[in-house]
This record gives C-alpha cells, sequence and structure tokens, in this order.
C-alpha cells in the first residue's frame, strides 16, 4: 500500500515547523513506521541540525529531484531511531530549481518507499511554499498562540484550502500559566478564529531547547510533556484519529485542587 | 478561569491581553479575507464625506469607517454625528457645482 506525504506548514517563520517535523517524524519511526523527513527549504537547511545529521549529508533533494542521484541514496538513516530518514535540502541552491512537477513525481516516490513522509515546508508562502504543497495528501498548519502567528496560518489555511486540501491545526509553545492569567490566547480562541480541526497541543517546553542543542529527537526524552504530545499527535496521525487531546493546564493550585477535591465529594 | 483572574477581573475592570488580542486577530482576519487594498477604505471615506455633506452637514473628523463581521458576513459600518440637515437649495446648489 502507498504510504502517505503530509507537509508540514505555517506561514509565518520561527513557530516550530523543522521541530514539528523532527518529532512526529520521530515518533511515528518508534511506532514501528517507515518514515521519511524531507526539508524543502532550499537554501536555508534547518532540519539536518535539529536531527544531529549535519556531517552525514552526501546527496540533497535537488540531486534527487534533478536525477543525480537515487532517493534512497540521498535518505540518509537516523542514528538512533530505525526507519526514520532524512532527506535534506539543498544549501546552495535556489528555490525556484525545483519546479511543481518534479514535486508530483518526487512525492510519488516518497509514497512508494515509505509509509509516512512529512514534509518541512519553508516559511511564507511563495515557490517553496507552492512546491512543497504541490502534490501531498495532507497537511499540517502550525501556530503558537500569538496574533501575527494565527494571521498567517489563516492565509496558509486559505491556500490550502484553495487546492482542496483540509488542513489540520497544531498549537504550539503554549504557555498554560499566561493562559490562564489571561495573558495568552488559549488553544479555544485559536480554533475559534481559524474554525478547523485540531491535530494536538504542544506546551511550551525547555526540554525542546536541550533538544535542538543535542539534536536528540525529544519524543525519546523522558518527562517532557511536548515529547508526550508529538507521540500523541503521531498516533492520531497513524490510526487514532479520535486520540483525546490534553488541554493544557498549569500546575494545579491550591483552589482548584480545593476546587476539585469538593467537586469529586459532590459526586460521591 | 482561575481565582487570581477572576480576582484581578474583579480589582480592575480592563480587559486582559488575551481577549485584546483575539479581538485584533479577528479584525486583521476579516481585512485579510476582503482583501481590501490599503488605503481603498481611507479613499471611501473621503468620497462618502462628499456625498453626505451635499445633504447634511456633518462633522467630517468624527466619521468613522470600519468593517465588522456578523455572523459569517462582513458588514460595512458608517458612523457620523449629524450637526444639521442642508436645504433642498443648498442640495441643490452642491449638485450643480459638481
Amino acid at each position: 500500500m502507498d504510504g502517505k506525504v503530509i507537509v508540514v506548514t505555517s506561514g509565518k517563520g520561527g513557530v516550530g515547523k523543522t521541530t514539528v517535523t523532527a518529532s512526529i517524524g520521530a515518533a511515528l519511526a518508534l511506532q514501528g513506521k517507515r518514515v521519511a523527513v524531507v526539508d524543502m527549504d532550499i537554501g536555508l537547511r534547518n532540519l539536518d541540525v535539529v536531527m544531529g545529521l549535519e556531517n552525514r549529508i552526501v546527496f540533497n533533494v535537488v540531486d534527487v529531484v534533478q536525477g543525480k542521484c537515487k532517493l534512497k541514496q540521498a535518505a540518509i538513516k537516523d542514528r538512533r531511531i530505525d526507519n526514520l530518514f532524512l532527506v535534506p535540502a539543498s544549501q546552495s541552491d535556489d528555490k525556484n530549481v525545483i519546479k511543481p512537477e518534479n514535486m508530483v513525481w518526487l512525492c510519488n516516490k516518497l509514497r512508494k518507499e515509505y509509509d509516512f513522509a512529512l514534509l518541512d515546508c519553508p516559511a511564507g508562502i511563495e515557490q517553496g511554499f507552492k512546491n512543497a504543497i504541490e502534490a501531498v495528501d495532507e497537511a499540517i498548519v502550525i501556530c503558537t498562540p500569538e496574533v501575527s502567528s494565527v494571521r498567517d496560518a489563516d492565509r496558509v489555511i486559505g491556500l490550502l484550502y484553495a487546492r482542496s486540501i483540509s488542513p489540520k491545526l497544531i498549537v504550539n509553545r503554549i504557555v498554560p500559566k499566561l493562559v490562564e492569567k489571561g495573558d495568552m490566547l488559549s488553544h479555544v480562541d485559536v480554533v475559534d478564529v481559524l474554525s478547523i480541526d485540531l491535530l494536538g497541543l504542544v506546551e511550551m517546553d525547555d526540554a525542546v531547547v536541550v533538544s535542538s542543542n543535542t539534536g536528540k529527537p525529544i519524543v525519546q526524552q523522558k518527562d517532557s510533556r511536548a515529547g508526550e504530545a508529538f507521540t500523541r499527535i503521531a498516533m492520531r496521525l497513524d490510526g487514532h484519529p479520535d486520540l483525546p487531546i490534553d488541554d493544557p493546564m498549569a500546575q494545579k493550585s491550591f483552589w482548584k485542587k480545593l476546587g476539585k477535591k469538593l467537586g469529586r465529594k459532590k459526586q460521591e | 478561569m482561575s481565582f487570581n483572574s477572576l480576582i484581578k477581573k474583579l480589582l480592575n475592570k480592563s480587559e486582559d491581553s488575551r481577549s485584546v488580542a483575539k479581538k485584533r486577530l479577528q479584525f486583521a482576519l476579516v481585512y485579510d479575507k476582503l482583501e481590501v487594498k490599503d488605503g481603498m477604505l481611507e479613499e471611501l471615506q473621503k468620497d462618502l464625506v462628499e456625498v453626505i455633506s451635499r445633504y447634511f452637514e456633518i462633522d467630517r473628523e468624527s466619521l468613522s469607517l470600519d468593517i465588522q463581521r456578523f455572523e459569517g458576513s462582513s458588514a460595512l459600518i458608517l458612523n457620523t454625528p449629524i450637526v444639521a440637515a442642508k436645504h433642498q437649495k443648498t442640495n441643490e446648489k452642491a449638485r450643480d457645482k459638481t
């Protein structure tokens, strides 16, 4: 059976596309799937560094498209996780060297070789974005709970709908404490404004910074809330679409605990 | 809502930044979706002031023009205090001029 090609996109830069791509890819591979993560940010590659594979690159996605090597030759095997492969971007080319028709061919190849291929889309809505969404089966839109990021997400969602792709949303870097204080948009606000299906909620987690420093996948760190969220997102993509989405909450305050206890007593 | 934010709300009636963010966002998205060109609203306002001024004396400065969203559709909201109605004759004069 053919695999699925999924683009991870956001419009705005710096909201966590690359980390999300690497993390979901790792989680899917740990769940036993054969996974390729493809860096589509030609000229500004990053996924290799996030995954700690930067010094193993021989061929890149542009080489594959131009027939200079086979897809298998460009796909770098992950150091820690079996069945996880990175197809790096070219650092020296321009985004325009890849044409939409190349993407149709590439996505077909990816479907044949892998169960899941995740395309890390460049920021913006220009050629690089158009290439990345050209021939995908599904799309994931990432935003953070900030006005600018949600606005850009809305634009990208509109562009995806125009191509008959119904994307799903991940709200990244939620700070539950700020949401409860009334100083950050909640995921309910974001979903309300964007009217789109949720795929997952990821809390702000210092462990993500550590993980990108070291190139170790966040889904393999113990007790990471973000890592756990990514694992659950991967399960939703892989045959468990109805797995409940946890509502990120700040550390329970004294009053909340009391309220919960009283509530429980009433129920008894 | 947590206990702390409830207290904050009771003590201080100003909106929390979360609600401000949501409102600004909804406003921005209405404009984005309509793809209104920058400056178009200003030009429309100028034209409207000119037309309305033929019939009413209005305070040009306090006229406001906004696009708002009501239950899924966008509405153009014009708000202007009327100082006085102009008499028919002056109306005709104004029309002759243009």
